[in-house]
């Protein structure tokens, strides 16, 4: 199948560049340690006051840094902003393929190759480190390979999102800055959305950004239960469902354009 | 010093063609920071202090770390992308001007989109001093010495910049260094240098010298800690920090090998 034949390609072009990404494990590491710091220096004294033990948060943080590679840092707009800009969209438009898969395929081709050089080697540091906390139920390993599942197609519909309204604007930069600000802040990085302040910490568990990064890290600690993975698949239908009607629309505008 | 206003005001003419662009990027990018430091408020507000620092007493590292990048990476985005001199062989027309090749990088071009982050820093800084409620003394020593640790902040971002750049002339990719060299260690000087484990201080005191930045002269100016050589340290450290970058771009320099036909 196409699709397959390019995740695979995309996965070996990334293996071109193992060594830097290594390098790059090094630095999200010390992101790691650093938000580590912070848990843990603002618990000191008071871990009664809180939900989450010093220890917790390390867990969280160290799965929340190998979580991101998978669903928090994908490529700017899937790279459609490129096609747009220098017209190629028109000819991919026109391939005899879904481009919303086309594209979509690619990028998870990315963040296959993501899962064994960058959130495994990342987790093993925090591992031989500050500890990395391993599932005790069999049932959570099931829950936690669909969740995963399900943030990265979340993450891959944003970004896709984005990618495509370079048909509308062109520039997408700061599209793409709002996505991964409110990704990341809303999504859980630096702190469980559950800690955040009112009314953000009552709306934010129902909007698509938890079901990226923070369900996932929740079933992996086991600190959530499985039901979440229903929200996130209310948002894995939505987004994909959208992203197929607005790839539609985006056809639609470029005949007109060209015509 | 003209050639260099010249050069830099038709970069910002230039720039200013796409004003709507240039709004919306510096906004968005300055909604980014503000969102980190609104997390960081969030966590202080419930649980008061990390470390003895309060939210306050850390907005003013974090100001600082934020003017100091952003400045950097308005005025030295070509230092910073440099890796494209080196992939797409534009070095060598820099080589045969005759100006230096560094102070072309640095006057060919502004990245304005980021004086969002600047302002943002800045806007933290206010809030965190009238927070804090300093007495007439000491806010006058902090107002007054507030310039030199961002300029000092600046220059060591500036050299590390600029050591990851020669990098290039072996490596050619230096993105995933940068993610190393700068954005963790300048993301880590947001905090106070006491949260973090001895061998991370030891790297944020030597080899990437953030905390001299602003931790250590911040230390003494909030009462915390330390001397008068606190205040001296950032300039020197800085400036030091400079000479050794400025040598290792010359021998970058020295051992470039172009890609000619």
């Amino acid at each position: 199948m196409v699709y397959w034949i390019l995740l695979q390609k995309s996965f070996m072009r990334n293996m071109q560049y193992k060594v830097a990404h290594l390098i790059n494990n090094a630095a999200s590491a010390i992101f790691g340690f650093v938000f580590i710091a912070i848990w843990i220096g603002v618990l000191q004294g008071k871990e009664n006051e809180s939900p989450y033990s010093a220890l917790d948060m390390t867990y969280y943080i160290a799965a929340v840094q190998c979580i991101l590679w998978l669903s928090g840092f994908l490529t700017a707009g899937l790279n459609i902003q490129n096609g747009v800009r220098n017209g190629a969209i028109s000819l991919e438009l026109a391939r005899p393929t879904n481009f919303f898969l086309y594209v979509t395929s690619q990028e998870a081709g990315r963040l296959l190759y993501n899962l064994f050089f960058r959130s495994l080697p990342i987790g093993l540091v925090f591992f031989f480190t500050v500890g990395f906390y391993i599932p005790q139920h069999i049932p959570t390993y099931f829950f936690l390979c669909i969740s995963i599942l399900f943030a990265m197609i979340i993450s891959i519909n944003l970004h896709y999102l984005v990618g495509v309204s370079a048909c509308w604007t062109t520039e997408i930069n700061w599209a793409h800055f709002v996505n991964f600000t409110l990704l990341v802040g809303l999504g859980g990085q630096l702190v469980p959305i559950d800690l955040l302040p009112a009314p953000l910490s009552s709306i934010t568990p129902y909007l698509p950004f938890a079901g990226a990064i923070y369900y996932p890290v929740m079933i992996f600690l086991e600190k959530a239960s499985s039901d979440v993975i229903l929200i996130q698949l209310v948002w894995v239908m939505v987004l994909t469902s959208f992203n197929l009607w607005i790839t539609e629309k985006a056809r639609h505008k470029l005949e007109i354009q060209g015509g | 010093m003209n050639l260099y206003l010249k050069l830099l005001s038709g970069s910002l003419r230039s720039r200013m063609q796409y004003k709507m662009n240039f709004l919306v990027s510096s906004l968005s990018y300055g909604l980014i920071m503000a969102v980190d430091f609104v997390l960081l408020a969030a966590i202080l507000q419930r649980f008061d202090d990390v470390k003895g620092w309060n939210l306050y007493e850390v907005g003013l590292l974090y100001g600082i770390s934020s003017v100091a990048i952003t400045l950097y990476r308005v005025f030295c985005v070509e230092v910073h992308n440099f890796e494209r001199y080196m992939i797409e062989g534009e070095f060598d027309s820099l080589l045969i001007r005759p100006v230096s090749p560094l102070s072309l990088l640095l006057t060919k071009n502004l990245d304005l989109s980021r004086i969002g982050g600047t302002i943002q820093g800045i806007l933290i800084l206010v809030i965190s001093i009238i927070g804090l409620k300093l007495n007439n003394v000491e806010l006058f020593l902090l107002l007054i010495y507030l310039p030199v640790t961002i300029f000092s902040g600046v220059l060591i971002c500036f050299s590390l910049g600029l050591i990851t750049a020669t990098i290039a002339f072996w490596t050619q990719r230096i993105k995933d260094f940068q993610t190393f060299t700068l954005y963790a260690p300048f993301n880590a000087a947001n905090y106070p240098m006491n949260i973090y484990p001895g061998w991370l201080k030891i790297i944020f005191f030597t080899v990437i010298p953030v905390g001299f930045m602003n931790y250590t002269p911040v230390l003494f100016l909030l009462n915390k800690g330390g001397d008068t050589w606190n205040l001296a340290l950032p300039p020197l450290v800085s400036i030091i920090f400079l000479f050794i970058a400025l040598r290792f771009w010359k021998f970058g320099i020295r051992h470039y090998h172009s890609t000619g036909s």
